[in-house]
């Protein structure tokens, strides 16, 4: 495997031999100069070679063994949703930060000034209502990425053994995804904001036991408040951007070490 | 299986000859078959590019291109009318993609020892050796 010149073919020579039209003779003198000058085709063998010398390296698959291609080709393109989940999550993150410049968790005044900030945002910020349309967009993404990358994991079977602890890791994902949706959703404190927060309050307090410190905790008190809104925030642009990009890089790391799962 | 197919095998079975449909059919070396299928596609996706960036600057009242032609125009003291530029630029845009295209037919004409015929999907004819 180099890039040391062959033996020249008599390009000529041949060429002489074969019968040709001259716009065929014109057409193959031309691509033998280019091919001369640009080694284009040279390097494509090389990296041929560098393929079929990798792939001697690695057993068969159960794939490849079992002539698993022909049935399953179709889901393939289901493959990648985990790519496109993190995709997603990196778009929002980036949209995110960038709106957070102009956002302040402040229920004061009348409109209060988180909502005035989304207005000052959507209105007169220039590019503004872009950003949020893409930070909203790539959060709905992401939920629905992240749902269809579960059921596909589901139905491949792809949980299996060796795999059952990135599954269970896969489940808490998939909640604090749906925690990010929630807590972002609350942001603009907007009516749909409000009484999804009320519901919000509602549900904690009616877990057994343990509901009316949840939602102490979550919520700061029992009403909405200002409290509710600034912890809301904290979730939303503090707490969860760290956990869930610590626990999606032990994610992916883990499929990196362990491959991606045979159909079964 | 036609005739002329027929003659034409039993002289040299090397020479370019006339496929089913009319088409003509070359055997040429494994390596010059490379050359040939990654040059022609690599200069007929450019052209069709390129040719697009023209329609583009044809149509397009703000393409880089229009506005560098126009300019240099300009420079030289030359006025043009915007319908012949815009008719210009679309006539050379089809020109770069119809060469295009051409160059790619042409290609197909080739193909490789042992391989299918690229312009209908039957396998190599065998010649007894």
């Amino acid at each position: 495997m180099s890039l040391e010149r062959k033996d020249e073919y008599d390009h000529k020579a041949w060429m002489k031999k074969k019968d040709l039209t001259p716009i065929e003779a014109t057409f193959l003198t031309t691509l033998i100069w280019l091919d001369k000058r640009f080694r284009i085709v040279d390097y494509l063998e090389l990296l041929e070679t560098l393929y079929y010398r990798v792939n001697l390296q690695m057993p068969k698959s159960h794939t490849e063994q079992y002539n698993l291609d022909n049935k399953f080709w179709y889901w393939y393109p289901l493959y990648t949703l985990g790519l496109f989940s993190t995709l997603a999550y990196v778009v929002a993150a980036i949209s995110g930060a960038l709106l957070g410049f102009y956002y302040s968790p402040a229920t004061t005044g009348d409109p209060t000034t988180a909502y005035s900030q989304i207005e000052f945002i959507m209105r007169d910020l220039q590019f503004g209502f872009m950003l949020r349309s893409v930070h909203r967009w790539a959060a709905q993404v992401m939920v629905a990425a992240v749902f269809l990358h579960m059921l596909r994991v589901y139905f491949t079977g792809s949980y299996k053994e060796p795999r059952e602890l990135n599954w269970l890791l896969g489940i808490v994902l998939i909640s604090l995804t749906m925690v990010f949706g929630y807590t972002g959703y609350l942001l603009p404190w907007d009516q749909l904001a409000f009484w999804a927060g009320q519901i919000g309050v509602e549900m904690a307090r009616a877990v057994p036991l343990a509901g009316e410190w949840v939602a102490q905790l979550l919520f700061g008190g029992f009403t909405l408040s200002q409290s509710t809104l600034q912890r809301m925030y904290i979730i939303h642009v503090f707490l969860l951007p760290f956990v869930v990009t610590t626990l999606i890089a032990i994610h992916i790391g883990i499929v990196w070490v362990q491959g991606i799962a045979e159909p079964h | 299986m036609t005739d002329s197919d027929a003659t034409s095998r039993t002289g040299d079975a090397d020479q370019p000859r006339r496929g089913r449909r009319g088409r003509r059919d070359i055997v040429v070396p494994m390596r010059l078959y490379k050359t040939i299928t990654v040059f022609s596609t690599l200069i007929a996706v450019v052209s069709v590019v390129l040719g697009f960036v023209f329609l583009d600057a044809a149509t397009l009242q703000v393409s880089a291109l229009r506005a560098v032609i126009s300019n240099a125009f300009s420079a030289l003291g030359l006025s043009i009318s915007n319908g012949l530029l815009s008719t210009g630029l679309a006539v050379v845009g089809l020109a770069v993609i119809a060469f295009g295209t051409f160059v790619y037919i042409l290609g197909t004409r080739f193909r490789a020892q042992g391989m299918g015929k690229s312009q209908e999907d039957s396998g190599e004819d065998s010649n007894n050796g």
